[in-house]
């Protein structure tokens, strides 16, 4: 290959890719500044909803091969599963089986409509229909968004306690950022002299840290965190968040080390409440 | 590898045939990846077929198109991704420029190759992944989420590589001269 030929390539292979750098640094840039929100965001949500009706068609499909690859993830837990269930099968019937699994899902509503730290905040009931769509945030997609009135921004409560937040919505669904994520903060007050704390994420499926804990505060294992609901707090007041399960302190340190475990279980989440309810500015 | 496209395709511009084939192979990879492999889910992770679009378009047709291919199929991931946007692009773009320059050149007889190749850019994927998202300010990717990531998404790289492989190699032309085929040939 001629030499000038091949320097011409090559110059021209370091432009496209320093333009292609180029524009993907200014679209962070963009997004990050919140310049481009509005454009970025529309297109999320256009994304979201072109390809809603495309997803819910194929994952009626795929649902059995979805199984078969989840299942053979997860063969060793299978085998021993299937272990039991054999002893057990004379005993189980489709029909068992199926109005059991309705009967789960009317308990799981129930114990939604029965919340008593909701108060007479309005709900919207929704069911996860997806989880964490990125290796790099802990999240759950539900199957009611904006035209149900779903907002960003809105807290999200399981049976047990507070899930998460919303942060991203669009007509038919919305992303909920879950309390284990690390992003995630949440304002919190335990004890009888209703101590300020912050709980913060650690990761999925791991306990959450419980910051800003001033040494020598009385801890005790199993108290439970509450919402703060202080001026400007994003959740309303007296959402059960967690548990205490560890706490210590060195002598040098300035906070006590504070582990918890959310009340919700966010493993096996299936309906959800939004609280319809906004953060006063 | 077999090139599914034909002889007739390589070393010539992209047409906008080769653009509905890449818009093609983009969605149907998202829907895939969105309703099948977001399912199989370990320690919190699942495979991402996504960041082996680049990998697979660098391999079959070179920096240039690779970085292209990358650039856009990232955009496309971020619109459904709760990370910074844009991230995927940029990651996309230097995984598909990084994955053709470090194979052109190499003989593409061996039928180990494409795994290889796949599990070795998938984890320098997810490590600028979680690195530049560290910059972004959430130093919490690199710490907390890039080694169930990792141990996810570099085996189930292998597997995948040879279908995706396959799949992008028809939508994108090799440019040709100068550059090593998937089937060996134009190898230096």
């Amino acid at each position: 290959m001629p030499r000038r030929t091949r320097r011409a390539r090559r110059a021209r292979r370091g432009t496209t890719i320093g333009l292609l750098v180029v524009a993907s640094i200014a679209i962070i840039t963009l997004d990050y500044r919140g310049q481009a929100h509005g454009v970025i965001s529309g297109a999320k949500r256009a994304a979201h909803d072109a390809f809603a009706p495309v997803q819910r068609g194929v994952d009626a499909l795929t649902r059995p091969v979805g199984s078969f690859l989840s299942g053979a993830v997860h063969g060793g837990d299978l085998e021993a599963q299937n272990a039991k269930l054999r002893r057990e099968i004379g005993a189980l019937r489709r029909q068992t089986l199926s109005t059991q699994a309705t009967r789960n899902s009317l308990r799981a509503l129930e114990r939604l409509d029965q919340l008593p730290w909701v108060g007479d905040i309005p709900t919207v009931t929704a069911q996860v229909n997806a989880l964490n769509s990125s290796d790099f945030a802990a999240t759950v997609q539900l199957d009611k968004g904006s035209k149900n009135g779903v907002a960003i921004g809105m807290p999200v409560v399981g049976g047990a306690g507070l899930v998460g937040q919303v942060i991203d919505v669009w007509s038919s669904g919305c992303t909920v950022r879950l309390i284990t994520d690390i992003n995630s903060s949440v304002g919190v007050r335990f004890g009888s002299g209703g101590t300020l704390a912050l709980v913060q994420g650690s990761g999925l499926g791991r306990t959450v840290a419980v910051n800003l804990v001033s040494p020598g505060t009385p801890l005790h294992k199993g108290e439970v965190l509450t919402t703060s609901g202080l001026q400007q707090a994003q959740f309303p007041p007296e959402i059960p968040v967690a548990t205490i399960t560890s706490f210590s302190s060195t002598p040098s340190a300035t906070q006590e080390t504070v582990s918890a475990r959310p009340l919700a279980n966010l493993a096996v989440l299936q309906y959800v409440d939004v609280l319809q309810w906004e953060s006063a500015p | 590898m077999k090139r599914l496209g034909g002889p007739s395709r390589v070393g010539r511009a992209l047409t906008s045939a080769d653009l509905a084939r890449s818009t093609i192979v983009i969605v149907v990879v998202l829907v895939v990846q969105n309703t099948l492999l977001d399912t199989v889910r370990v320690g919190g992770a699942h495979p991402d077929a996504m960041l082996l679009l680049p990998v697979a378009a660098g391999y079959a047709a070179g920096p240039d198109r690779g970085a292209v291919f990358g650039f856009f199929s990232g955009l496309v991931a971020d619109l459904f991704l709760p990370t910074p946007f844009g991230l995927s692009a940029l990651v996309g773009c230097l995984l598909g420029y990084a994955t053709g320059l470090a194979t052109r050149g190499l003989v593409r007889s061996s039928w180990w190759l494409p795994p290889v190749v796949a599990v070795i850019a998938t984890a320098a994927g997810m490590g600028a992944y979680a690195i530049l998202g560290g910059v972004l300010g959430d130093p919490g990717m690199l710490k907390t989420y890039l080694a169930p990531a990792l141990v996810v998404a570099t085996p189930a790289a292998a597997l995948l590589a040879v279908p995706v492989l396959r799949f992008v190699a028809w939508a994108v032309p090799e440019p040709g001269a100068g550059h090593g085929s998937p089937s060996g040939r134009g190898s230096r």
